[in-house]
């Protein structure tokens, strides 16, 4: 990642923020629809949650040596 | 019956047959000219219409076109001819008659008016797929296989159950939408959810799709769970315990993606989730939320297939496809790799591509039927496709470190293959309308609204970020994740040991006790004195054994004295 792409992906996310704060809302609003950049916060809330989730799930109980089911 | 009314599945079924007899350099030809004509007869079948036949004494329909079966027997045709394409390099003859048999099933199951036809189509497909598994020949593969036939026969089986009771129940069997109060219809629902992979009946899938062959794989992501979507959508629409089991399955297998190895193994827990899109959409039941179900259907289809294709690509060339074991690979394979980026995009729900078309169409519909917790819990969904497919399996592979491998060059018949679906994916991202206007329901919706955009940028965008900062813990690790396959495979051990051993040592020995009478009972009529002599002794002594001379002289002269007397008298 070079910094140029971090500057464009900085660039969409105020767009959106803008968009979403000053744009044309959904037919369907829900609660959330007006905290400014909620999605990106709940996406990487979403992301962070997965992760470390899914791998501590994994490492106490479910990932087991390849050769586990030919013993 | 005229070629108007002849089912698509009749179609292919021919091409099976015919692909059994013709010479291998023919064969690819021959199986794309079947899967042509498959498509194309599809494509021309009127909405509205029936073929009947008759077996026993119950009417069949073995086809009955309306408008929630033609898009999912369009896309199914679809991908065969386009399989086929890609599978233009396989010189045996297994893989493609099998193929095409699973593909004539697959039409079968879709346009079933009945469910004898459907129960027959449905076994064909279990049958014809489990081929493709078996083909790619090793050990782990053949295990592979067995697993996946004895589930889906029970499957099969425990449906037909419910088929029977639905015919006790309403002296007919005519497919149509049912009840949740009439008991046969959880049996008949058991059986479409294992097809559909809904936990816990799912682990087949994880188990058989990366082990079968390069291109059968690409079939059989498409077919069977989607055929079986199809199914529970005409009979199960509107229950609401589809609801649940689609957010589970979603979730379920967005965290098995996250830390399975096999690239391909990612791919299909990723069909978990990602069916489960569908199979919320059907729980809900509105117009709106159907509709969703038909075109993630579709649009999945689509992605799903270039990204096992690009899978397939990666193991083709290199004879790998765990994570642990790829990287670098992008300078080497750099059509495939932008190629199953645009899969990848689909998937994770960018706009332009096609998954944000149909994705956000059964989200939205979660949200007008104000569900927001499931609204969130399927963004969560969203937010995983993005994490494990469209970042953690092309980060691994194609960039990173390289790992010492020199693929060979792709055929070039995969990478026209990929570069079809690819369009696909963007012309329908591009002009939703393609699709929409395929769609069963009527129900009004446009993806491209500014909120969407804003959602998917917003949530994309910092999956990225999450990604970036964690990427590290997503390496693929060579290990292997439980599934509830273990119930099987290891956990019932000790009882089937138990079963297994008792019965089959009570077998062995009453085998053992009835050969130890039967050769006593020879021995005895052979030698009836051995009994009166010691064990030492021979059987057979002709001093001790042969009658004397005098025993038969006696008896003679006994004789002649008892006729002298008799005569006298």
């Amino acid at each position: 990642m070079k910094t140029w792409h971090w500057i464009i992906l900085a660039v969409i996310t105020i767009a959106s923020v803008v968009l979403q704060l000053w744009g044309p809302q959904s037919a369907h609003p829900h609660a959330w629809d007006r905290i400014p950049g909620f999605y990106a916060l709940f996406g990487f809330g979403a992301c962070v949650v997965i992760i470390f989730v899914s791998k501590a799930v994994g490492k106490a109980w479910l990932e087991k040596r390849e050769d586990y089911y030919d013993e | 019956m005229t070629s108007e009314t002849l089912p698509p599945a009749f179609i292919l079924l021919l091409g099976a047959f015919v692909l059994l007899g013709v010479p291998a350099r023919v064969r690819s030809a021959v199986f794309v000219l079947f899967a042509a004509l498959g498509f194309g007869h599809v494509m021309r079948l009127p909405l509205g219409t029936t073929a009947v036949g008759n077996f026993a004494e119950f009417q069949l329909i073995l086809l009955s076109v309306d408008s929630v079966n033609r898009i999912f027997g369009m896309i199914f045709s679809l991908i065969v001819l386009i399989g086929g394409i890609y599978a233009w390099h396989v010189r045996n003859r297994g893989e493609p008659v099998a193929a095409m048999l699973y593909a004539a099933g697959a039409l079968g199951v879709t346009f079933a008016g009945d469910f004898i036809t459907l129960l027959i189509w449905w076994e064909i497909m279990a049958v014809a797929s489990t081929a493709l598994i078996y083909a790619r020949g090793t050990a782990e593969s053949r295990g592979a296989a067995m697993r996946y036939l004895l589930v889906h026969l029970l499957g099969g089986s425990v449906l037909l159950g419910g088929v029977a009771w639905h015919y006790a129940e309403y002296g007919h069997l005519l497919i149509s939408a049912l009840d949740p109060s009439f008991g046969g219809a959880w049996l008949i629902l058991f059986g479409v959810a294992l097809n559909a992979a809904i936990p816990p009946l799912h682990p087949w899938l994880p188990d058989a799709y990366p082990n079968a062959t390069v291109t059968g794989t690409v079939f059989m992501g498409a077919l069977t769970t989607k055929s079986a979507v199809y199914v529970l959508m005409r009979l199960f629409p509107g229950w609401e315990v589809l609801v649940w089991a689609g957010v589970i399955m979603a979730i379920y297998g967005l965290i098995y993606a996250v830390l399975a190895n096999d690239i391909r193994r990612i791919l299909a827990y990723s069909i978990i989730s990602q069916v489960g899109y569908m199979v919320t959409g059907i729980g809900l039941g509105t117009a709106l939320s159907l509709n969703g179900t038909a075109a993630h259907a579709y649009s999945h289809i689509l992605y799903k297939a270039l990204l096992f294709m690009g899978a397939g690509v990666v193991l083709h060339t290199t004879g790998k496809s765990k994570l642990s074991e790829l990287g670098g690979l992008g300078k080497y394979l750099p059509l495939t790799l932008w190629l199953f980026m645009i899969g990848a995009l689909s998937i994770s729900g960018v706009p332009l591509f096609n998954g944000f078309i149909s994705k956000s169409m059964i989200i939205s519909s979660a949200g007008e039927a104000h569900r927001e917790g499931m609204m969130l819990l399927l963004f969560v969904a969203s937010v995983g496709s993005f994490l494990h497919t469209g970042l953690r399996i092309p980060v691994f592979t194609f960039w990173g470190p390289d790992v010492g491998l020199r693929p060979t060059k792709p055929p070039v018949n995969m990478i026209i293959a990929m570069v079809v679906v690819a369009a696909l994916c963007i012309f329908y991202g591009c002009y939703p309308s393609a699709l929409y206007r395929y769609l069963p329901f009527e129900a009004e919706y446009h993806p491209y609204t500014i909120p969407h955009l804003v959602e998917s940028v917003q949530l994309l965008g910092f999956t990225f970020i999450g990604f970036w900062i964690f990427r590290r813990k997503l390496k693929g690790e060579p290990l292997i994740v439980l599934e509830t396959d273990w119930v099987y495979r290891r956990g019932l051990r000790g009882p089937a040991r138990l079963l297994v051993t008792v019965v089959n040592g009570t077998f062995d020995a009453a085998a053992r006790g009835r050969d130890r009478v039967i050769a006593r009972v020879v021995d005895m009529a052979q030698h009836p004195l051995r009994p009166f002599r010691p064990a030492a002794a021979p059987h057979y002594d002709e001093n001790e054994d042969r009658l004397p001379l005098g025993t038969g002289l006696a008896i003679t002269v006994l004789f002649l004295v008892v006729l002298a007397v008799w005569a006298a008298q």
